[in-house]
């Protein structure tokens, strides 16, 4: 009876200690004021075109004026996917930024202007930088005006907010060149 | 003077005649069911009787005084009662509970007829049904989580790594009630709400493909639940349960103030009208959940009738309703805000209805030979709201035929045919479609060679989904069972299996929620297995035993949710999938009938062996212990599990779709159970302290969905 016992002892014991840990926890509180990086929100009007498998947030240096243009060694940020069907779209490039997590783990946004933001909608499901695959849906404008790209200005350690942008289906903005 | 010699010589007869008492009583089960053919002893003397049918017992000329009674049946724990005869001796009651023999435990779901669990060439394994309603699980499936080899996420049951996690389209496990498929037409779920725990007497467990007898969903294994046998005397069972869930461990994750409760309420009587037997049952549940949006609403109602034409013929009929309405918690927001679904997904609910009926007529032609004719149809009927409506109408009609004969002293034959077929009609979800599915099985078991027993199995299928192209499928299974002795029995089997895509795997295209949506494949295949098992198992003692088992399944054309794109989700075939393991089983009572230990422990690798990494959502290792005491009239409990991190998971939907998607770590969860045994104006009680998760430990069984926190609950179990 006292094997008995032990054994029951140490079995509840071995089970405590083991249990001591709570397991998942809460992640720590992400200070995106102090980041440097930009945030808003994509509001989309309109039905969706069919046969879309990718939507994101593109932000380049320098206009597209050529189809050379739409390449990574202009790109300055992509936000993650943003869901088919959407009606709005809330982001933040810090907790967004698709290149960091797809495939250059220190790939961030830097400080300074930044000429061109856009959501651009593709038929391929891999992602490419083939300028026609990509449709512009939606420009970041002075004024509501699509046809005049609203520079991006970030500033280091700090966050640009109300980087927001109108994709109106029924009326979308001039396509730059091919 | 004469007359008062004899007098005189008798009074010590006469005075031991006045002292001689009577010992009455009645014997029954913890469920109040009468028991006939009891042994009762008086300890230290000749004097005893055995119980009527009605389960009453006299014992005549008792000497006034204290007695042990020694009261045993076989099949039940053998039991000490300590009375006292004088002259107002009242009657007593006394409760056995039931009590199985390893070794001697009969199960009917490894070959559809009764064999020994001995004598099988696969693993098993048994719940009973005290083990359910003790620990007060309220659904099955929490129950399975405890047992060796059984892994669930979130309701998705997997056998030895059969499956990962597909939102319940589709299973590789296969449910029975009383032998009777309950998947579901459309995605061929289960649904553990549905089972009908009170008519529970056991859960028996196939553990590996049996396929090669059950067909296309029993790829990674069967779970029959038995029902109980008709009562003879009338028996009405309350159950009733209240409970609570505790804080969150992070104050961060508090959203509500108020206490979480939940609580459920059960009637079931049964009873006998000469022939026919009945059982009615209905049930409540009420669960607010411990997450937003986590709520459940049930009703459940449960009849079974049985009718036994003569003691060789008898029908049983069951139909089960349940009625359901809930919240649909997807993905949590962020694991700062762990126990809140996301924005969008807050009003997300599923209403359904469902309804599950079963016929079984059994015919003993001779000793030799019994048919069985199975009966079954399952109508489902759900709506999902939220973003989009989502309907889905399934109807599923399933027909079985079997026979088996004795054909000599070492052959038995099982041989049968199966007809299903089912129409679905959905918005937004699978679309329109039909399935229509025929089999036909054999099996022998040969007992020719001393200690042997060799068991040969094939199964033929066919499938047709709607428009797709029909397949075939042949499954054949070997399997022995050698004995080197009472102690040590070595067990092999090697088999194949194989698993039609459900309607829900190839046709469904809805949205899942969070922007997700599921695309259908028209090009989706059967998956096919290969599979073998070696097991041995030795009774050190009929106290101590040791269940040692490798397995291997090698999967081709596995089928897999995966998500394709940032945004789609479809389900695909990957080329070739392996899972290989070591089971060990463990189960010792240094006090038989009073305290026993169980103890199990799996490891898993499975691979998916074109990407050369691991199969998403399966531990590579897991523990299962078990400590109960039951003095009588007390029970006590500890059950714990763990079970590893799981090495993959879906990376990019819990990168794109799920804030904090990729949090998970290993699984301990500790259960603690007390419960005591009384009378309650003469019939049985039963009432349970239960406290689950009592370490409130948080952990995922998939991503963004924290599993049940810390709750207590009290049940109370009456039967009259």
């Amino acid at each position: 009876m006292k094997k008995v016992i032990s054994s029951i002892i140490a079995i509840v014991l071995f089970v405590f200690l083991i249990s001591c840990d709570k397991g998942i926890e809460p992640a720590p509180e992400t200070n995106l004021s102090s980041q440097t990086g930009f945030s808003g929100k994509v509001t989309f009007i309109g039905n969706w075109p069919t046969g879309v498998a990718r939507t994101h947030i593109f932000v380049f240096k320098s206009a597209i004026r050529t189809g050379s243009d739409f390449s990574f060694l202009n790109l300055s940020a992509v936000i993650d996917p943003i869901p088919n069907g959407s009606t709005e779209f809330k982001y933040n490039s810090v907790e967004q930024n698709y290149i960091e997590h797809e495939f250059l783990p220190d790939f961030k946004i830097t400080h300074g202007e930044h000429a061109y933001v856009i959501v651009a909608q593709s038929k391929n499901p891999e992602i490419s930088f083939v300028r026609a695959d990509w449709v512009i849906v939606g420009v970041y404008n002075v004024d509501g005006d699509q046809s005049k790209p609203k520079p991006l200005l970030i500033e280091e350690g700090k966050m640009t907010t109300g980087v927001d942008i109108t994709v109106n289906y029924n009326n979308p903005p001039p396509q730059p060149p091919m | 003077m004469k007359k008062l010699t004899i007098l005189f010589l008798l009074l010590p007869e006469i005075c031991s005649f006045a002292q001689n008492g009577l010992i009455r009583g009645k014997v029954i089960t913890d469920k109040n069911e009468s028991l006939a053919n009891v042994n009762i002893l008086v300890a230290g003397t000749q004097l005893g009787a055995s119980t009527l049918r009605d389960g009453t017992f006299e014992i005549k000329t008792v000497p006034f005084g204290k007695y042990n009674l020694e009261v045993s049946m076989i099949g039940y724990a053998k039991k000490n009662v300590s009375t006292a005869v004088g002259s107002d001796s009242k009657p007593i009651i006394i409760i056995l509970t039931e009590e199985t023999i390893q070794g001697k435990q009969i199960i009917v779901s490894a070959s559809k007829y009764e064999q020994k669990v001995h004598d099988l060439p696969v693993s098993t394994m048994v719940i009973e049904s005290d083990n359910i309603s003790g620990k007060n699980y309220l659904t099955l499936d929490n129950a399975l989580r405890f047992v060796p080899g059984v892994q669930l996420n979130l309701e998705q049951v997997s056998i030895r790594g059969s499956s990962g996690y597909s939102k319940g389209a589709g299973a590789r496990v296969l449910l029975a009630v009383n032998g009777i498929p309950m998947y579901s037409g459309d995605t061929g779920d289960i649904v553990w709400e549905l089972i009908p725990i009170t008519d529970i007497e056991r859960v028996e467990i196939i553990k590996g493909p049996a396929s090669s007898i059950y067909g296309s969903t029993a790829i990674g294994g069967v779970i029959n639940i038995i029902t109980k046998s008709s009562t003879k005397n009338p028996v009405t069972h309350f159950r009733s349960y209240l409970g609570g869930y505790d804080k969150p461990s992070y104050d961060i994750w508090k959203w509500n103030n108020g206490i979480r409760t939940f609580y459920g309420v059960e009637l079931t009587h049964s009873n006998s009208l000469e022939n026919l037997s009945y059982t009615f049952s209905t049930k409540k549940f009420d669960d607010l959940g411990y997450r937003q949006n986590g709520f459940s609403k049930r009703y459940l109602g449960y009849m079974k009738l049985n009718y036994d034409f003569t003691p060789q013929n008898n029908l049983t009929f069951f139909a089960d309703f349940l009625n359901m309405n809930r919240g649909n918690f997807l993905y949590w927001k962020n694991s700062r805000n762990a126990l809140v679904p996301k924005d969008d997904e807050r009003d997300n609910i599923i209403k359904s209805n469902r309804l599950f009926t079963g016929l079984i007529y059994h015919h003993q032609i001779n000793n030799a030979f019994f048919t069985e004719l199975k009966s079954s149809y399952y109508y489902t009927k759900f709506d999902g709201y939220g973003k989009e409506l989502t309907e889905s109408i399934a109807n599923l009609f399933r027909n079985e035929l079997m026979a088996n004969m004795i054909l000599s002293d070492a052959l038995v034959l099982t041989s049968g045919v199966e007809v299903s077929n089912s129409s679905i009609s959905s918005i937004n979800l699978f679309g329109s479609s039909k399935f229509f599915g025929v089999g036909a099985y054999s099996q022998i078991e040969y007992k020719g060679i001393s200690k042997l027993i060799t068991t040969l199995g094939v199964r033929w299928d066919y499938m047709k989904l709607d428009s797709l192209n029909s397949a075939n499928a042949v499954t054949p299974k070997i399997g022995f069972n050698y004995k080197f002795g009472n102690d040590f029995i070595l067990r092999a089997s090697l088999g194949t299996g194989f698993r039609a895509p459900t309607p829900a795997e190839v046709f469904a295209t809805t949205s899942i929620g969070s922007g997700v949506s599921v695309k259908s494949n028209p090009n989706l295949k059967a998956e096919s297995s290969a599979s073998f098992e070696i097991g041995a198992l030795y009774n050190y003692s009929q106290n101590l035993s040791f269940d040692l088992v490798l397995y291997q399944t090698e999967y081709k054309d596995f089928i897999e949710a995966n998500l394709v794109d940032g945004t789609t989700i479809q389900f695909i075939n990957l080329p070739k999938a392996r899972i290989q393991g070591i089971e060990l089983n463990n189960s010792w009572s240094p006090i038989p009938g009073e305290l026993k230990f169980v103890l199990g422990y799996n490891y898993m690798w499975a691979r998916d062996l074109d990407k050369n990494i691991a199969m998403k959502y399966r531990p590579l290792n897991s523990v299962s212990a078990q400590v109960s005491f039951s003095p009588y009239p007390f029970d006590f409990g500890i059950d714990f599990r763990y079970a590893g991190r799981v090495e993959e998971i879906d990376d990019l939907f819990s990168r794109l779709v799920v804030a904090d998607g990729d949090k998970r770590v290993p699984i301990y969860v500790t259960d603690l159970s007390a419960g005591y045994k009384f009378l309650f104006g003469g019939s049985p009680a039963k009432i349970y302290l239960n406290a689950k998760n009592i370490f409130n430990y948080n952990y995922v069984e998939f991503m963004g969905n924290i599993a049940t926190i810390r709750n207590y609950s009290l049940s109370l179990e009456l039967f009259f």
